[in-house]
């Protein structure tokens, strides 16, 4: 369904998110992005907007992303939420499957991206 | 005799590959594709891979078990980033499937390996790699063996060097481990303070050298007592022995003491000084168990050992007694 | 000499590349020793050397600490000596979970010094390798070269000048949950200093899509 969708990226790096939001925006330039900077602002967001997709860094200081993102999905069930590292090891992968998330590796490219929405509408 | 820069392009070629060809190292060259375009003789001999099985083949085909893995990543890291990697052989172990002999082959004990790959630019073609294999097994095997014979060494300066047992450091080491031990557990620890009576008196009547030769009886029949690798029998200070007992209750502890008491009686070694009516060698003990609903820090354990000690001493020698922490 | 700023931005930049490079060896050591293992890049400085030198000299009146430091060349769009550094005692802590053996420092063989060489080459490749990716610029590297000694000794065996500045990153090291912190130092000459700053500008521009 072609209708403007509402993503909300988290990110203690701006020039992370300005990437993110670049990138997401060239695909979709009728979606839009809403930004947090740590794992507790993305919890108080996405309360706020109620996102259709969440992309959470993993290497942030003060409540990192794999908690937030576990809140989150507690919170919200439905919300395709992917996690970005760099670090993408055996233990994250399994962590992230038994949340029921995915995760986008880092360095975020614009094929990556795409890869990732691609994989959601056909969900 | 012609340098080699001076010689056509061709015999230069043919002259490097030769000498590739003939070290003691074994090298693999790959392309941009990650395709063989070199198994030198060092690969052939230790692999039992033959050149036309090898060269223009998939590396990954060829050593499937590698896929993924670091020496993948290192091919990756040269052949995109132009960086070389060094493998290691403390962390990768033998990586490639490489023997000495046959036998060795049939043992499937492979070869101690440490890996270098390194890009290599070409002329009019993309970054190839070059994979070079050094045979570290003796250096290995000479570890092994230092480290073998530090450990021995280690060992010799935890023990006092007159009676043969555990020196006080080694004790300490252990108290340390047992406690912790005991903590994580959740088992009961127990220690013995043994200190053999009158010992000024003996070194006094006769002589030092006697004193010492008492002092190396006594350790040994007491060491002897010991029932459990984990049981640790130290010489904690002149003539005062500590006895560290995991695992064991007050009761056992206290079975344990008298049972100590009595085989030190037992040697019967005479002790014309002996204040107490016995006129042998006899030993008095302090007893401190750690319960294990009740931890304490070890000084406390130690403290109350000997605080029971004095006890025994004041009660009269020859006797056991026990104190809590 | 005014010290080299960075604004807010382009520390932003610097410390996110640098955190993806640490990150991709952190999943390159994972895999060798079959762990959680977790790095990252809390912070970054531009220092002059005998201040680097200092700041890893520690605070022992008795005289500087004694480091352990894995030190590659590289050279290409920009040059750099680049050297991840351990206190003394941290990174025999390393060796010892990176290997699973106890050793004392002074008895760290060939063996496992060659285990610290790799460590190193793992990480200072990650965090190059990141750099040059993104500033789409090729780079050559060399084979890591054990040191041992100050930190003072250290910097000049690696050939800086009086006149270099040292980027400093400080890394967090994160392995069956000892926590050890170390650094990574880039000795930089002015022209590098410059080149790397343009490199940034470009990045940034490119992320707020403008390049």
């Amino acid at each position: 369904m072609p209708q403007a969708k509402t993503v909300l990226i988290v990110d203690d790096s701006r020039v992370s998110r300005m990437m993110a939001r670049q990138y997401i925006t060239g695909l979709h330039a009728d979606w839009v992005v809403t930004e947090a900077a740590t794992g507790e602002e993305s919890l108080l967001k996405a309360r706020e907007v109620a996102p259709d997709l969440v992309l959470m860094d993993v290497n942030m200081p003060g409540m990192g992303g794999i908690a937030a993102a576990e809140q989150l999905r507690q919170e919200f069930p439905a919300i395709p939420i992917s996690l970005l590292t760099a670090n993408v090891q055996t233990a994250t992968r399994e962590r992230a499957a038994a949340m029921g998330i995915g995760f986008v590796e880092k360095p975020i490219t614009e094929a990556r991206i795409a890869q990732l929405l691609a994989t959601l509408e056909t969900a | 005799m012609t340098a080699m820069h001076a010689l056509p392009a061709h015999d230069q070629l043919a002259l490097l590959r030769s000498i590739l060809c003939a070290v003691n190292i074994g090298a693999i060259v790959l392309d941009g594709e990650r395709r063989i375009v070199l198994w030198n003789e060092w690969m052939i001999r230790h692999s039992g891979l033959t050149q036309d099985k090898a060269v223009g083949a998939d590396f990954f085909a060829v050593c499937p078990g590698l896929r993924g893995g670091r020496v993948d990543a290192a091919i990756q890291q040269a052949l995109y980033n132009n960086f070389p990697s060094l493998l290691s052989q403390t962390l990768n172990k033998a990586p490639f499937a490489l023997y000495a002999s046959a036998l060795a082959a049939a043992r499937h004990e492979r070869i101690q390996q440490a890996v270098e790959v390194t890009p290599i630019a070409v002329d009019g073609a993309p970054r190839h790699c070059l994979i070079q294999i050094t045979d570290v097994s003796i250096a290995v095997a000479r570890e092994k063996l230092l480290r073998e014979q530090t450990m021995v060494l280690r060992s010799q300066t935890f023990s006092d060097g007159l009676t043969g047992i555990a020196n006080r450091r080694h004790f300490d080491v252990a108290m340390e481990k047992e406690h912790r031990r005991a903590k994580r557990g959740g088992t009961p620890l127990s220690l013995l303070m043994i200190d053999i009576d009158h010992f000024k008196a003996y070194n006094d009547h006769y002589g030092h050298q006697k004193g010492d030769q008492c002092l190396i009886q006594v350790a040994a029949a007491l060491a002897g007592m010991l029932k459990r690798p984990c049981d640790l029998m130290a010489r904690y200070g002149g003539e005062e022995f500590a006895m560290i007992l995991p695992e064991t209750d007050v009761e056992q502890a206290t079975l344990m003491a008298e049972t100590i008491r009595a085989r030190a009686h037992g040697l019967a070694i005479p002790h014309e000084r002996s204040a107490t009516d016995t006129r042998q060698v006899t030993v008095s003990i302090g007893i401190a168990t750690q319960k294990v609903d009740a931890p304490v820090e070890i000084d406390a354990l130690i403290g109350a050992a000997d605080r029971a000690l004095y006890q025994a001493k004041r009660a009269g020698r020859n006797r056991t007694a026990a104190q809590l922490p | 000499m005014s010290m080299f700023d960075l604004s807010e931005l382009e520390n932003d930049a610097l410390v996110e590349i640098f955190n993806i490079g640490v990150g991709q060896a952190a999943a390159s050591m994972s895999a060798i020793v079959h762990e959680a293992v977790r790095m990252s890049v809390p912070s970054i400085s531009f220092i002059p050397r005998a201040e680097a030198a200092r700041l890893l000299g520690g605070r022992d009146p008795a005289g500087p600490e004694r480091i352990c430091g894995v030190s590659q060349h590289y050279q290409g769009a920009f040059e750099t000596e680049a050297i991840l550094m351990f206190p003394e005692d941290k990174s025999l802590e390393i060796v010892r979970l990176m290997v699973g053996e106890s050793v004392p420092l002074k008895e760290l063989t060939e063996m496992e010094q060659e285990a610290m060489c790799e460590i190193g080459n793992i990480i200072l490749n990650s965090c190059v390798g990141t750099l040059a990716n993104i500033f789409q610029h090729e780079l050559q590297g060399s084979l890591p070269q054990y040191h041992v000694g100050t930190s003072d000794e250290i910097l000049t065996a690696t050939g800086s000048g009086a006149d270099t500045v040292v980027l400093m990153l400080h890394i967090d090291f994160l392995l069956e949950k000892h926590q050890i912190h170390g650094y990574v130092a880039f000795v930089l000459d002015i022209s590098a200093l410059h080149d790397l700053k343009g490199q940034i500008n470009l990045y940034i521009a490119r992320a707020m899509g403008q390049a």
